[in-house]
């Protein structure tokens, strides 16, 4: 680990954030995958591992859980990394959705 | 038969066929072409391009995602079709009256597209479930040759994604 950066400089003038709308727009869009009866399962861990950089472990937990919960979290993010990973696993033949927790 | 999938050096694939499996393969990119060049509303078109949100309050943000992304997703699946038939014109006869493919990783992942797209698009055709059982279809069914096709290439495919998967770390 790092140490701490230094601290900023003071600004002039202190706006008080809305803590709602913080909250809100920081907790991460995530990135579901469903489950469909055509792919193949080695084929789902194949894709998360290409894509995201994976373990085999990881993957096959992941494509496990989607086969028996029906869905699983695959990624997370802010809503440009959640779409262009839609987009990846979509461009795969993934059934792949993204969806803000509420 | 042998294994079809065999790896090389620096991720190369070879793919090893029987004639009349090169002549399926062959067979793929115009059934793909017309389907993605197809009606949208086609289920088997659409299960290939999904919505990114389920939640309907974000109509606007799928409208806008779409527009960005489905000509580039468009625009890869044609690119993985040309790729796959510059492969196929390159087969050669070897032993055995089959011809072998010699692929690049990037052409391997592209004949795994193909594959997969194929697939999905006849698996929404003939309304496969996770109940669905391929080794015990009537052949008496009238769409026993898709069926057939469909089962050739789950196990084509599943041969090239354990090839693959080779590549990849443990």
């Amino acid at each position: 680990m790092s140490t701490a950066p230094p601290a900023p400089p003071a600004p002039l003038e202190v706006q008080e954030p809305d803590l709602e709308e913080v909250v809100t727009t920081d907790r991460p869009w995530l990135v579901i995958v469903w489950n469909d009866p055509v792919n193949l399962m080695s084929y789902v861990v194949f894709v998360f591992q290409k894509l995201f950089g994976y373990s085999r472990e990881k993957a096959t937990r992941l494509m496990l859980q989607v086969h028996r919960d029906g869905k699983a979290i695959v990624s997370d993010g802010n809503r440009e990394k959640a779409e262009a990973d839609v987009a990846r696993l979509h461009a795969h033949g993934l059934w792949a959705t993204m969806e803000h927790p509420s | 038969m042998a294994r079809r999938f065999a790896r090389k050096r620096g991720g190369r694939v070879d793919a090893t066929f029987e004639r009349g499996e090169l002549e399926l393969l062959e067979g793929l990119p115009q059934q793909l072409r017309a389907l993605y060049d197809g009606d949208e509303t086609d289920p088997a078109r659409a299960r290939l391009f999904p919505r990114a949100y389920l939640d309907p309050t974000e109509e606007q943000a799928e409208a806008e995602w779409r527009e960005l992304v489905h000509p580039g997703l468009l625009e890869a699946r044609f690119d993985a079709l040309t790729r796959l038939e510059a492969t196929l014109a390159t087969a050669e006869p070897t032993r055995r009256d089959r011809v072998v493919v010699h692929l690049s990783p990037e052409d391997a992942n592209a004949w795994l597209n193909v594959l997969n797209d194929a697939r999905l698009a006849l698996g929404s055709r003939l309304g496969v479930t996770d109940d669905t059982d391929l080794a015990s279809f009537d052949p008496s069914d009238p769409n026993a040759a898709t069926i057939a096709a469909y089962a050739w290439l789950t196990y084509l495919e599943g041969e090239l994604v354990d090839t693959l998967l080779g590549e990849l770390p443990d």
